[in-house]
C-alpha cells in the first residue's frame, strides 16, 4: 500500500463555509461541542451548491427525457396526429416565447457578471428584467392556453369538445350545443340581423350554419352528413394551410361547437403535459428569482445567482427541444 | 473466537443449502410437482432448454455452494492454525472467471434464440384458426364459419371452450376488450400478454388429443383468478362435428348470438 | 502545507451531548427535527423496521389464503377479511399489491439508502456530516406524507391499490376496469411520487458528500465498498428514478383528468365504452421497468457492499480483487439501464426486442458472477470468525447465488414464456430480496449496531434468530421454485380449481408453515434489538478489531462525528498483513506503523 505522509489540498478545506453552502448549518461555531473542524480532499474543483445544481439537474433530464421519450412513443404510435394549424397553434407565438426566454437566458447571465464585478444595483435591474421576462413567456403561453380552452382544447376529457371522428358521439354533441337554450337565443338572433349589417363571409357562415341545424336534427342523417357537419365546423381537410380560420366556429366565436380532430384529444394531452411541466419549472424559477431580489447582489452572493443561472439555463433549453417538436413538425 | 464445534456446526449449515437444494428438486418430479405433461411441438425445445440451464445452473449452484462450505469448514478461524492468507487478488483468476461465464452466457444466449423465434416470430402462413378476445373475466372465442374468413356473418362465437384439431398448425388472433390478459395454456407452453388495442398473433401444435387448461396469467382485477378456460384437443373429425353443432345451435339463438358478436366484432 | 498526523484515537468518547437542562425544544431539535445523518438514519431505520413488519404481516394474510383459500383469517380477518372473516378476491389483491409496495418502497429502498446510507457514508468518508443537512433531513420527513398515503389507503373507500406493485393499466387508469379503484390507487401514486422525491433528495446529497467530502488520503479507490455501493446506487437512483415520476404523473392525469396516455382506442370495460383514447398500455411498462429494473439493483447494491465489508472483517482477510469488484458494481448499474424489457418478453412488445433484452440480460449475470467469486476469494484463505454479522452475509453470498441463477432461467426468452408470472419469479425476487437483501440487512444491523448504539446485540441469540430465519426461508422461498415450475401462477386468489394446480396445496401449507415460523422468529430479533440498545455490553470505538473510518470515532459518535482529524493512509482491507503484530491496519493507523512493526521484529 501506498503510504506517504498525505498533504492537504491548498487551505481549501474549509470550502464549505463558501457562500453556497447556506444547506449547511455551520454546526460547530461556539455551540460548545469543541469537535474538530474537518479537513476535506474535494474530488472535484467545485463547490457543493454548484455540484449538487448539476447533479439536480441531470435528475431533471431524465425526468424530461421521459416525458419527450413518451410524446414521440404515442406520436409516432397514433393513427393520427393533427397539424399545429388544426389545433390553434401558431408559429410565430412560439418563436417570439422562445425568443423571450433566451434573451432572459441572457440577462442573468449579465446579473451574475454584474454581480461577480460587484455592481450589485446593475445586478438587480438585469436580474428583474429576467424576472420580468420569465414573467412574460408565462404570459404568452396563459395566452395560448385560453385560446386552447375556447376552442375546446382541454387535456382532459369530460371538457373536452374535440372528437377523433364524426360519429354518433360526435353528432350528439353538436346536437346537444345547438339545443342549449342560450345558443337557442344567440341563433335567433343571429337569424334576425339584417344581412345589411354582416360581412360576406359572415352570410355565407350562417347560411351554412342553417343547413347545418337542418342536417343535425334529421331523424335519418347519414355518417357522410355528419363529416361535412365536422367539415364546416372546422375545416380539416381544405388544405394549403389556410383551412384554419374559415370554420363556423371562427366566424362565430361565440358557437363553440364540437370539433372533429383526429389524434386531437391524445395532442391535446401531450402538449399540456410538456408545456404544463414546464411552466411549472418556469414558476419555479421565477419564485428562485423573486427571491433573490430580496438580497444584495454582490461578489458574496453570486454563488446563488450562478445556480439559479444553471437552472434557468435548462429551463431555457428544455424549451429549445419542446418549440420544434411541438409547433414546427 | 467461539469453540471448535459451532464453525463446523454453520459450516455443515451451508453443506445443507445444495443437499437439500438439489434434493427437491430430484424429489419433486415423484410427487407430479413439476413440468406439466407437454402435448406441443415447440414445447419440446423449450423444455430441453429448460432442461438444459438446470443442469448448467445446477452445475454452478453445487460448486459454488460447496465451495461457500469448504472455505467456512476449512478455514474455520477456531480451528485453524496458520495466518490468513494476505492477499489482494488474482488479476488471472479475474480474467478466468470473467471469460468463462461470459463464453457460457454468450453460447446460451445464442443457442435459445432459435426457438424463440419459432414460436414468437416464425409466424405460419395460415388464415387464423380461431379469435380468442379476453375480457373481465372470460374468454370470448369466435371461429370462423364456412367461409374461413373471420368478420363475416357466419362466424361461430363461444366463451371459454376452445376446441382444436391435433397436429394441425393452429394460429389464434389474440384480443383484449378491456384490460390486460394473458393466454397461458401450461400443457402446450404457451403464454401472451392479451393487450387492448393489440392483435398479437399466437400459434402451435397439439400433438395430443385430450382436455387442458386455459389459465389467465396477467392480473385482471378481482376476478383475475377465476378467469378460467378449457381447450380442446381432438381430432379433425371430431373438431369438424363440434363445430357444426355449434353452428347449429347458435343458428337456434340466433338473437343472443348476435349481441355477443356484436361486442366482440367491435374490439378494435 | 502542512502534513497531518493522525493521533491515537483516545479511549473514552471525547464528544459528550450535554444531558443537563434539556427543554422540549433541543429534544425536537435533536432526535426529532434533527439534521444530523445519524439520527436521521437511525429515523430511517426505526421507521423501516416497522413497515417491516407490517409488510411480514400482510405476506402472512397472503400466504394465508395461499395455503387455505377462503378459510376464516385468524386476527387480521377480524380488522379487514368480509363475512366469516374469509377475505374477498379484491381483498387478495390489495394484499400483495401493498406487501410489494411497503416491502420495496417502505422498506428495502429507504433502509439500504436512507438508514445505513445516511448512517455510514460521513461516517466511512471521514466527514462530519452530510453536505447539506437540511436537505437530508427533509428527506426523511417526504418519507412521513408517503407512509400516511400507503397507510391510509387501507382505509378509503374501496380500500387500498390492488392492482400488483407494477399497476399496469388500464387496470389502473380505468377506474370501472376494478370496483374497489378509488381513493387507492390515487394514494398509491401519491405515495410513491413522495418516496421518490425522498430518494431523490437522499442521492443528490450522498453523492456530493462522496465527491466533495472525504478525509484527506481517502482517494476514492481507498473507499470501502459499501461507500461504492451507495455512491453508484445514488447515480442509479438520480438517473433511474425521475423516469418513473414523470409516468407515475402521466398515470395519475389518466385516472384524475382523463388523459388517455395508457389507455388504447375503443377500450370497453364492464360494457361501458371509455372516453378517452389513442394511448399505448405498453408505454407504461416501459416506463416503469426502465425505473423499476435498476431499482432491482438500488435494492441489492448496497447491500453487496456491506457484506463485502463483512466479510472482510470476519475473515481477517483483505477483500479479494477491490478493483474487480468496484468495476463489477458499475458494470451492474450501466447494464442495469438496457436490459428493462426482460420483464415484457411476453407482453406483446416486438420480439425482436426481445432478442436483444434477452442478449443485454444474459451480459447482466456476468459482473454479478464476477462479484461472487471474489466474495469466495474473500473467504478462501481466512480465519473466519462466525459471529451472527458474519453468518448473515455469508448466507447473503449462499443465497444471492440462488437468486441470481434463477434469473439466467427467466432471461432465456423460450423459457421465460412458461415460467413468467409464475411462482418460479416468485422465487426469484424473494431469494435476491429477502434471502438476499433482507439478509444483508440484518448482517448490517448486527455488525453496526455497536457504533449506532454503542453496544453490542447479544451473539447467542442472533444465533437463534439467524439459524431459524435461514431455515425457514428456505422453506418457504425455495419450494416455490418447483411450484413454479408447474407453472403455478402468481397474483391469484385461489389456483386449486384449476385441473393443473390443485395437488398443490399440501406443498403450499407447508410453505405458511414456514413463513409462519418466520415471521415469529422476528420477535426474538425485535426483543434482542430493543433490550441490546439499553442493556447490550459495551461495545467501545472497534468492537470488531475493523479498519474503516467509522471504527475510529467513539460508539456512538458525537455531533460531528470525529474527535480528531482523520487521515487515511491505506485501503480500507488491511487485514492480517504480515509481519504486523496486530492483525488489522486501521485506514487512519500511521504509514510507519507496519514498517515499524517490522523493525521490532528484527
Ligand atoms: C434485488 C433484486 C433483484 C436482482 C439482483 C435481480 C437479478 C436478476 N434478475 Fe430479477 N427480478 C427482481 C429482482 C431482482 N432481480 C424482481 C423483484 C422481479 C419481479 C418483478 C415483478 O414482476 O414483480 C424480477 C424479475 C426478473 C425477470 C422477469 C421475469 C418475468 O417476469 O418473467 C427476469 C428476466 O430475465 C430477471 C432476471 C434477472 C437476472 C438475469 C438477474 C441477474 O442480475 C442475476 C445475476 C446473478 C447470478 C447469475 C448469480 C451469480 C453468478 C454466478 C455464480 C456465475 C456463474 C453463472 C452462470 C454462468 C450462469 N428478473
Ligand atoms: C423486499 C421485498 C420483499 C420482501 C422482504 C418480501 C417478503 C415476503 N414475501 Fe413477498 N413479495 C414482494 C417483495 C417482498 N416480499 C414483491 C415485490 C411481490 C410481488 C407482488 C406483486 O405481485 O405485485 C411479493 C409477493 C409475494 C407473494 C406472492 C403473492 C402472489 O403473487 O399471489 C408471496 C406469497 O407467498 C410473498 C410472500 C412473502 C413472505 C412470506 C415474505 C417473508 O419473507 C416476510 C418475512 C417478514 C418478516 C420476517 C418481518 C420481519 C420484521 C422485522 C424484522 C421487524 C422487527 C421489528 C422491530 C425491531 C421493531 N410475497
Ligand atoms: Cu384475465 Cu387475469
Ligand atoms: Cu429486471
Amino acid at each position: 500500500m501506498t503510504a506517504s505522509a498525505i498533504s492537504l489540498p491548498h487551505g481549501d478545506g474549509h470550502d464549505h463555509h463558501g457562500p453556497d453552502a447556506h444547506g449547511h448549518d455551520a454546526h460547530g461555531h461556539g455551540a460548545g461541542h469543541g469537535h474538530v473542524h474537518l479537513q476535506y480532499q474535494p474530488g472535484l474543483p467545485l463547490s457543493r451548491g454548484k455540484l449538487i445544481m448539476w447533479l439536480f439537474l441531470s435528475t431533471e433530464i431524465m425526468f424530461f427525457a421521459a416525458l419527450l421519450g413518451s410524446y414521440v412513443v404515442l406520436r409516432f404510435g397514433a393513427p393520427a396526429w393533427p397539424l399545429p394549424h388544426h389545433v390553434h397553434l401558431s408559429e410565430p407565438i412560439g418563436a417570439f416565447n422562445t425568443f423571450v426566454l433566451i434573451c432572459s437566458s441572457v440577462t442573468i447571465v449579465l446579473a451574475l457578471e454584474a454581480a461577480r464585478a460587484n455592481k450589485s444595483e446593475l445586478a438587480k435591474i438585469w436580474m428583474l428584467a429576467t424576472l420580468l421576462l420569465g414573467t412574460l413567456f408565462l404570459g404568452v403561453k396563459a395566452y395560448e392556453y385560453s385560446a386552447k380552452f375556447s376552442h375546446g382544447i382541454y387535456p382532459w376529457s369530460p371538457r373536452s369538445r374535440v372528437y377523433e371522428k364524426p360519429d354518433l358521439y360526435y353528432g350528439s354533441a353538436v346536437r346537444a350545443r345547438l339545443g342549449e337554450p342560450a345558443m337557442i337565443d344567440q341563433l335567433k338572433t343571429l337569424d334576425d340581423t339584417p344581412e345589411g349589417s354582416l360581412s360576406a363571409e359572415q352570410r355565407t357562415g350562417r347560411e351554412r350554419l342553417r343547413q347545418i341545424r337542418t342536417m343535425i336534427t334529421n331523424p335519418d342523417q347519414q355518417p357522410f352528413d355528419l363529416a361535412v357537419v365536422a367539415d364546416q365546423v372546422m375545416p380539416l381537410a381544405s388544405g394549403g394551410g389556410h383551412g384554419h380560420g374559415s370554420g363556423l366556429n371562427d366566424v362565430f366565436p361565440w358557437l363553440r361547437l364540437p370539433a372533429v380532430i383526429p389524434g386531437g384529444n391524445m395532442w391535446a394531452s401531450t402538449y399540456f403535459l410538456l408545456t404544463g411541466f414546464h411552466a411549472i419549472h418556469v414558476v419555479v424559477g421565477l419564485i428562485v428569482f423573486t427571491i433573490l431580489l430580496l438580497y444584495k447582489l454582490d461578489r458574496r452572493t453570486s454563488g446563488m445567482i450562478e445556480n439559479a443561472g444553471l437552472y434557468w439555463h435548462f429551463v431555457d433549453l428544455v424549451w429549445i427541444f419542446l418549440f420544434p417538436l411541438l409547433y414546427l413538425f | 473466537m467461539g469453540n471448535r464445534w459451532s464453525g463446523m456446526f454453520w459450516s455443515l449449515l451451508f453443506l445443507a443449502v445444495p443437499v437439500l437444494g438439489v434434493a427437491t428438486f430430484a424429489v419433486a418430479p415423484s410427487y407430479d410437482i413439476w413440468l406439466p405433461k407437454d402435448v406441443s411441438e415447440h414445447g419440446r425445445s423449450i423444455d430441453s432448454l429448460f432442461y438444459f440451464i438446470l443442469g448448467l445452473t445446477g452445475i454452478v449452484f453445487i460448486v459454488t455452494e460447496v465451495l461457500v462450505f469448504w472455505f467456512l469448514w476449512k478455514y474455520d478461524g477456531a480451528r485453524t492454525k496458520a495466518p490468513a492468507t494476505f492477499i489482494h487478488g488474482s488479476h488471472a483468476l479475474e480474467v478466468v472467471w470473467t471469460i468463462i461465464p461470459a463464453a457460457t452466457l454468450l453460447f446460451l444466449a445464442i443457442y435459445q434464440m432459435n426457438t424463440w423465434a419459432d414460436v414468437k416470430m416464425r409466424r405460419p402462413r395460415i388464415a387464423p384458426t380461431v379469435e380468442v378476445v379476453a375480457r373481465q373475466f372470460e374468454w370470448r372465442l369466435r371461429y370462423p364459419g364456412r367461409d374461413g374468413e373471420l368478420g363475416t356473418p357466419d362466424d361461430i362465437f363461444l366463451v371459454n371452450d376452445l376446441h382444436v384439431p391435433v397436429d394441425e398448425d393452429i394460429l389464434v388472433q389474440l384480443k383484449s376488450m378491456d384490460v390486460l390478459h394473458s393466454f397461458f395454456l401450461p400443457n402446450l407452453r404457451i403464454k401472451q400478454d392479451a393487450v387492448p388495442g393489440m392483435k398479437i398473433p399466437v400459434w402451435f401444435k397439439a400433438t395430443e388429443i385430450g382436455q387442458y387448461d386455459i389459465v389467465c396469467a396477467e392480473l385482471c382485477g378481482w376476478g383475475h383468478y377465476k378467469m378460467k378456460g378449457r381447450i380442446t384437443v381432438e381430432s379433425r373429425e371430431d373438431f369438424d362435428r363440434w363445430l357444426a353443432e355449434m353452428e347449429a345451435r347458435q343458428e337456434a339463438t340466433q338473437p343472443e348470438a348476435d349481441a355477443t358478436a356484436a361486442e366482440v366484432a367491435a374490439v378494435p | 502545507m502542512s502534513t497531518v498526523q493522525a493521533p491515537h484515537a483516545p479511549s473514552s468518547p471525547a464528544v459528550v451531548t450535554p444531558r443537563t437542562g434539556q427543554s422540549l425544544s433541543t429534544f425536537l431539535s435533536t432526535y426529532v427535527f434533527s439534521k444530523d445523518h445519524k439520527v436521521i438514519g437511525l429515523q430511517f431505520l426505526f421507521s423501516t423496521l416497522l413497515w417491516f413488519l407490517i409488510g411480514g404481516l400482510l405476506a402472512l394474510a397472503v400466504r394465508w389464503q395461499i395455503a387455505w383459500p377462503w378459510s376464516q383469517v385468524p386476527v387480521l380477518g377480524k380488522l379487514f377479511a368480509q363475512e366469516g372473516g374469509q377475505m374477498s378476491p379484491e381483498f387478495y389483491t390489495m394484499l400483495f399489491t401493498m406487501h410489494a409496495t411497503v416491502m420495496i418502497f417502505l422498506v428495502i429502498i429507504p433502509i439500504l439508502a436512507g438508514a445505513f446510507g445516511n448512517f455510514l457514508i460521513p461516517l466511512m468518508i471521514g466527514a462530519d456530516d452530510m453536505a447539506f443537512p437540511t436537505l437530508n433531513m427533509l428527506s426523511y420527513w417526504f418519507m412521513w406524507p408517503a407512509f400516511i398515503a400507503f397507510g391510509a389507503s387501507f382505509f378509503v373507500e374501496g380500500g387500498a391499490a390492488s392492482s400488483g406493485w407494477t399497476s399496469y393499466p388500464p387496470l389502473t387508469t380505468n377506474v370501472a376496469s376494478s370496483p374497489g379503484s378509488g381513493w387507492g390507487q390515487t394514494l398509491w401514486l401519491l405515495g410513491l411520487t413522495l418516496v421518490g422525491v425522498s430518494s431523490m433528495l437522499g442521492s443528490v446529497n450522498y453523492m456530493t458528500t462522496i465527491i466533495l467530502m472525504r478525509a484527506p488520503g481517502m482517494t476514492m479507490f481507498r473507499l470501502p465498498m459499501t461507500i461504492w455501493a451507495m455512491f453508484i446506487t445514488a447515480i442509479l437512483q438520480a438517473f433511474a428514478l425521475p423516469v418513473l415520476t414523470a409516468a407515475g404523473f402521466m398515470q395519475l392525469t389518466d385516472r384524475l383528468l382523463g388523459t388517455g396516455f395508457f389507455t388504447p382506442e375503443g377500450n370497453v370495460v364492464n360494457n361501458l365504452a371509455t372516453s378517452t383514447g389513442g394511448g399505448h398500455p405498453l408505454l407504461w411498462q416501459h416506463l416503469f421497468w426502465f425505473y423499476s429494473h435498476p431499482a432491482v439493483y438500488i435494492m441489492i447494491l448496497p447491500a453487496m457492499g456491506m457484506v463485502s465489508d463483512i466479510l472482510t472483517t470476519f475473515a481477517r482477510k483483505p477483500l479479494f480483487g477491490y478493483r474487480p469488484m468496484v468495476y463489477s458494481i458499475a458494470g451492474i448499474a450501466g447494464l442495469g439501464f438496457i436490459v428493462w424489457g426482460h420483464h415484457m418478453f411476453i407482453s406483446g412488445m416486438n420480439p425482436a426486442l426481445g432478442i436483444t433484452f434477452m442478449v443485454s440480460t444474459m451480459m447482466i449475470a456476468l459482473p454479478s458472477a464476477v462479484k461472487t467469486f471474489n466474495w469466495l476469494g474473500t473467504l478462501w484463505g481466512g480465519r473466519i470468525q462466525f459471529t451472527t454479522a458474519m453468518l448473515f452475509a455469508v448466507s447473503f453470498v449462499s443465497m444471492f447465488i440462488i437468486g441470481g441463477l434463477s434469473g439466467i432461467f427467466m432471461a432465456a426468452t423460450p423459457v421465460d414464456i412458461f415460467i413468467h408470472d409464475t411462482y418460479f419469479i416468485v422465487a426469484h425476487f424473494h431469494y435476491v430480496l429477502f434471502a438476499g437483501t433482507a439478509m444483508g440487512v440484518w448482517a448490517g444491523i448486527y455488525y453496526w449496531f455497536p457504533k449506532m448504539f454503542g453496544r453490542l446485540m447479544n451473539e447467542t441469540w442472533g444465533k437463534v434468530h439467524f439459524f431459524l430465519t435461514f431455515l425457514f426461508l428456505n422453506g418457504t422461498f425455495f419450494t416455490m421454485h418447483i411450484l413454479g415450475a408447474v407453472g403455478f401462477p402468481r397474483r391469484l386468489a385461489d389456483a386449486y380449481h384449476y385441473e393443473t394446480f390443485h395437488h398443490l396445496q399440501p406443498l403450499n401449507a407447508f410453505m405458511t408453515w414456514c413463513a409462519i415460523g418466520m415471521v415469529a422468529t422476528q420477535i426474538i430479533f425485535a426483543v434482542n434489538f430493543v433490550w441490546s440498545m439499553f442493556y447490550g455490553p459495551v461495545a467501545g470505538r472497534n468492537p470488531w478489531n475493523a479498519n474503516t473510518l467509522e471504527w475510529t470515532a467513539p460508539s456512538p459518535p458525537g455531533h460531528g462525528n470525529f474527535d480528531f482529524q482523520p487521515v487515511v493512509h491505506r485501503g480500507p482491507y488491511e487485514f492480517s498483513v504480515p509481519g504486523c503484530e496486530k492483525d488489522h491496519l486501521m485506514q487512519t493507523d500511521p504509514p510507519d506503523a507496519h514498517s515499524a512493526a517490522l523493525a521490532a521484529a528484527h
